[in-house]
């Protein structure tokens, strides 16, 4: 960045959410809320009942005679197979059901109660097949085989699926020796840890509209995280031109990863591409959102590590089987993430890691906030715990002595870039009054502390791109487009800090676009925590190119040197002739020279950004120079009160420290950390879609409980910890998802503390405190 | 949704009649809250909907002549919840009613909804059993008057006969010497359904009930006589206990043993017994929301923080609780 130095005013400030008195006002346009008129039709999808089997015969001649009724299709129609990382899944089932809630027909008709109807007009008749609903036994010889084609499906080099078995991934991580990691071991410890299937429950479920023109180019208005990704499956699973598929995207009312890639969009517009120029509605219903679009994957984690009685770690010997659900075009990639942060943040000298991704008949795998890592976190951290307690160690100490620090080699052999993380395990620590007995007022209620760290870098290929545009406007102001979008994150506002801060205006003079793929730049996806450091390195490159753009034409005018020029609060100042002049007199028209001509023109810039040293990993052993961008680390520590005698859990506190590099704007960090503590306080506590062979049995708010506000913790406190990052702008790196990664072993480990029983299932559950207070007296 | 037809009947004989024609097809709509719900996720499929709000009295509550409470079938929770008779009588209702939902819901629900629609786990109804609530239904031969015991008679079955719809709920005068306490576990601290309930009621003296529902006991018919009464009775300083079990059975239940026991001894030996006992008539199954066990083991913590929250109460204040001064 050729930024001049002490000019930072708008970076490390908290501006308000550019969009949030839209929001707060009920003003804000979503995709529900647009208006298509009376032509707009409205689709449904036919989901399969049976978890496996075979598709016999659809039927869907009395659908098509219904009145009301305008398109019909099926597997038949949209034969092709689509998916980010490995192509496994179709729009529609083609021969065989893999999942409850499958989608096997779509209908449009002209009211939602007559899809309705004609869904249940189509019949289909199936043949069952043996399910696999246990990751475990799904990566058996004896399971029966969910994808026999698995063999011919297009994949990404980084995935390794294995043919003739349900892993679509396995990564492997070998390193060091692990004969000699044991022996040094004065403690060698197995266990085994479960974590359910979770659904992300934004308040607006999916929903998009589709629509066709006469000259065949497809609108989707939909509510995602992927604009762009979802222009390239759907259009490459349906064999239409890019850029004859226009999706835009408005506010987008929350996604925690369930709106990464594509899940029921394809289906709308498959629809209507056969409803002759009719927009096609399709919205998901609660119980749909549930287990149709897409599922946090659950996880059986068995892990093995050794340590020696001052508490080094020796070795770590981690298998993860991720129950990844009837397609992992997605999932893949989480199951490769998972193997190459298994360790947690620890220096291992002898490793041996297999993350298996296989298949079940339970609902799709995706992309959830923290990828992978609130999974994973949830048994390493508690293991670790649990070996410095029977050493008698300090579980604090222990964390400090083995976490990474600079130059430090992750189990892939990258070396450690400058980290904050053991600043974030000591403030935590120190916050909570680490050490310091808790005082419990009743003989009922024990109170415990607990602490976790973690780590997590972003998930992505290794090189998804980022591109922005700058335009100034007749007043002085800017206009940013980007491809990334809002997800409630504070993108918008944190791009507007970086548009202000590159071209030297104010951030209110600052707008900021929505997507739409016709006119926005191109950005991968909104995922992995990255726009601010990977969209935002684009975004500032932009700005920074725009204000190159006005100060030559100035230069040139007033006979400067560009280097004696800025920009500030939209004035442009010279600092050697102390001229000045408003950039609004000068950002469309130009600068006027002397002889009374004019240089220079609307200033319109791009930018964009790249990561171009992500390297592969050798197969065999999942080792290489570079694995990923960076890592986000940091540490969360809790305070819980137990009743001992219902095994209700009472956070009273969670203390977040986290590295961010630079905090851009440190409320909108500060409330990342608070409701990811939340989200990562209701997943321990109480979430879990129950599937009883493949049927979810809570598909509901009734019966899949979400913390409410009075069950949020009693107390937040939030550390901002900033070790920059080289290449984040301003050394920024991604906080998003970082803050539930390490809540629920947190809280396992505050109830260890605060009545000696020790959890391995989420949810921790009242039932489960309580039955295991039961088999243990205290 | 399915579509259905959305009827307001303008009498009693009207409404009865519609529901008698109707049969399977035809159901009763008060609150809605847990009907609605049902037909949009295809568990029933009605033609008709009759909408029983608009009926003279549905949505009143009254103090009857001879001293009974008088709750609308069709008041909401919010209503009942913070109408001041119920505050000051029977504040044990309140609560109940209060651990539904949300407030938003609350607005909406009714209580005698939440009776009709018999889950094991409505959460007014341990309430209205420690309260001994008499239902009155209209039917084709006219009144007719349940003990709430029996008006719950299995998951999602009431008493009520072809043609016959709830109309309100009677509850009898209560002694000024009393106190009442609604404890209920759920997975989340609101909003949630019962995993178990239990609803603990004590009073002064003993009483028996006519057939009709009417207490013999005259100093009961107004405040006025109540407290000089309660200073004349023997029987004043004995207590008579009701406990209620809610989301443990396939009703709501009572705990005589229980009652029983406490009645003899309330010491912390005989709380816990009775707690015990409570746990032991209990009839729990496993389902979604919890174990049978973890179920019946919550009865006793539920039932001995209820009754040592009672005795709290009746220890601090003897002679105004739950009742007018």
């Amino acid at each position: 960045m050729s930024q001049p130095a002490g000019k930072r005013t708008v970076i490390g400030a908290s501006p308000p959410r550019i969009e949030g008195r839209e929001k707060v006002t009920g003003a804000a346009t979503y995709v529900d809320d647009m208006q298509f008129g009376p032509s707009l039709l409205h689709g449904a999808l036919k989901r399969s009942p049976i978890a496996h089997g075979r598709i016999v015969r659809i039927d869907a001649s009395r659908a098509r005679a219904l009145p009301g009724v305008r398109v019909v299709v099926t597997g038949e129609d949209f034969p092709g197979l689509t998916g980010l990382y490995l192509k496994d899944r179709r729009i529609f089932a083609l021969d065989r059901v893999r999942s409850v809630g499958e989608a096997v027909a779509g209908v449009a008709a002209d009211t939602p109660e007559i899809a309705a109807q004609a869904l249940d007009l189509i019949e289909v008749e199936y043949e069952e097949l043996p399910g696999v609903f246990d990751p475990e036994y799904g990566a058996s010889p004896e399971a029966p085989i969910i994808h026999p084609e698995l063999a011919s499906y297009e994949v990404v080099p980084f995935v390794f699926p294995q043919p003739g078995t349900n892993i679509s991934n396995w990564f492997k991580v070998r390193k060091g020796d692990m004969a000699q990691g044991w022996a040094e071991a004065d403690l060698v410890y197995e266990h085994k840890y479960r974590v359910p299937h979770v659904q992300h429950v934004p308040l607006e479920t999916h929903v998009c509209v589709a629509q066709q023109n006469v000259n065949g180019k497809i609108t989707l208005w939909s509510s995602s995280q992927s604009p762009f990704a979802q222009r390239n499956l759907i259009a490459k699973a349906l064999h239409i031109d890019h850029s004859r598929l226009r999706v835009i995207t408005p506010y987008v009312g929350g996604g925690f990863g369930s709106k990464a890639g594509v899940s029921m969009e394809g289906a709308a517009v498959a629809l209507a591409m056969h409803a002759k120029g009719r927009p096609v509605k399709l919205r998901m219903t609660r119980e749909e959102e549930f287990h149709t679009t897409f599922v946090r994957q659950g996880l059986v984690a068995i892990l093995k590590m050794g340590m020696t009685k001052d508490g080094r770690i020796t070795a770590m010997h981690n298998r993860f089987y991720w129950d990844g659900g009837a397609s992992t075009e997605y999932g893949v990639n989480i199951t490769r993430a998972a193997g190459y942060s298994g360790t947690g943040p620890y220096y291992v000298p002898n490793i041996h890691v297999d993350s298996y991704c296989v298949y079940t008949n339970h609902p799709v795998g995706g992309a959830m906030r923290g990828f992978g890592m609130p999974e994973i976190h949830f048994g390493i951290e508690q293991h670790i715990d649990e070996m410095a307690h029977r050493l008698g160690l300090d579980p604090v100490e222990v964390r400090l002595k083995n976490c990474l620090k600079d130059g430090d080699e992750t189990l892939t052999g990258m070396p450690m870039h400058p980290t904050g993380l053991s600043e974030c395990i000591r403030k935590a620590a120190a916050a909570i009054n680490w050490g310091q007995e808790t005082v419990s007022y009743s003989s009922t209620k024990r109170h415990g502390k607990g602490l976790a760290a973690m780590w997590k870098a972003p998930a992505m290929p290794p090189n998804p791109g980022s591109s922005a545009l700058v335009r100034l406007n007749e007043d002085g102001t800017a206009t940013v487009s980007i491809g990334g979008v809002d997800i409630g994150q504070g993108a918008l506002t944190a791009m507007a800090q970086f548009a202000a801060e590159g071209i030297g205006i104010r951030v209110e003079d600052v707008r900021v676009n929505t997507v739409d793929t016709d006119y926005s730049p191109y950005e991968w996806q909104t995922v992995a925590s990255r726009l601010t450091w990977s969209m935002g390195n684009a975004v500032l490159r932009a700005a920074d190119a725009a204000r190159t753009q006005v100060l030559q034409a100035v230069a040139e005018a007033w006979d400067e040197d560009i280097s004696d020029l800025d920009i500030v609060d939209g004035q442009v100042i010279s600092y050697r002739s102390e001229e000045s002049i408003p950039l609004k007199n000068i950002c469309i028209d130009g600068v006027q020279r002397k002889d009374g001509t004019f240089v220079g023109g609307p200033v319109v810039a791009q930018g964009r950004f790249m990561p171009d040293y992500v390297t592969p990993l050798d197969p065999e052993t999942g080792q290489g120079p570079r694995a990923v961008v960076h890592f986000t680390t940091g540490c969360q520590a809790v305070e819980v009160e137990v009743d001992t005698e219902t095994g209700e859990v009472q956070v009273l506190k969670i203390v977040s420290a986290y590295d961010v590099g630079k905090a851009i704007n440190p409320e909108l960090v500060r409330t990342q950390m608070e409701g990811g503590a939340v989200q990562g306080l209701s997943t321990a506590l109480l979430e879990g879609l129950i599937l009883d062979h493949g049927v979810p049995r809570n598909p509901n708010f009734t019966d899949y409980r979400i913390a409410t506000a009075v069950d949020a913790p009693l107390e937040t406190e939030n550390i901002i910890v900033e070790v920059p990052q080289d290449d984040g702008p301003f050394g920024a790196r991604g906080v998003g998802e970082h803050p539930m990664v390490p809540t629920a072993p947190a809280i396992a480990n505050a109830i260890y503390n605060a009545v000696g029983v020790r959890l391995d299932s989420m949810p921790l559950t009242s039932e489960k405190v309580w039955a295991a207070l039961q088999n243990n007296d205290i | 949704m399915q579509p259905f037809d959305y009827i307001v009947p303008h009498n009693f004989a009207e409404a009865s009649a519609l529901l008698m024609a109707g049969n399977d097809d035809t159901r009763p709509l008060l609150g809605g809250t847990d009907l609605l719900i049902r037909v949009r996720g295809g568990f029933i499929r009605p033609e008709r909907i009759i909408d029983l709000k608009q009926l003279p009295g549905m949505c009143d509550i009254v103090r009857s002549a001879e001293g009974w409470l008088v709750i609308g079938a069709a008041c909401t929770m919010n209503q009942v919840a913070g109408h001041p008779l119920v505050r000051q009588e029977y504040e044990l209702l309140a609560q109940a009613c209060e651990s539904v939902a949300s407030y938003q819901l609350r607005n909406r629900a009714t209580v005698g909804g939440n009776c009709c629609n018999a889950s094991p786990a409505a959460d007014s109804a341990p309430a209205l059993y420690c309260l001994e609530a008499v239902m009155e239904a209209y039917g084709p031969s006219g009144v007719r008057r349940i003990p709430i015991h029996e008006f719950f008679t299995g998951p999602r079955c009431n008493a009520l006969r072809p043609g016959e719809f709830l109309t309100g709920i009677h509850l009898p005068p209560v002694p000024s010497r009393s106190a009442g306490a609604f404890n209920k576990l759920g997975r989340t601290k609101i909003g949630d359904i019962s995993i178990v309930s239990v609803a603990v009621w004590a009073e002064a003296g003993s009483r028996k009930l006519e057939a009709g529902g009417q207490s013999k006991h005259p100093e009961r018919v107004d405040g006025a006589t109540r407290t000089a009464a309660d200073g004349q009775s023997k029987d004043a300083e004995r207590l008579t206990w009701r406990i209620a079990i809610g989301a443990a059975g396939p009703t709501p239940l009572r705990a005589p043993e229980a009652e029983a026991a406490l009645a003899e001894d309330a010491s912390p030996e005989g709380v816990a017994r009775a707690a015990q006992l409570a746990a032991e008539a209990a009839r729990p199954i496993d389902d979604i929301r919890a174990s049978a066990a973890y179920r019946r083991g919550m009865v006793a913590v539920l039932a001995r923080r209820g009754v040592n929250s009672v005795l709290a109460r009746l220890g601090a204040a003897p002679s105004v609780v739950g009742g007018q001064p």
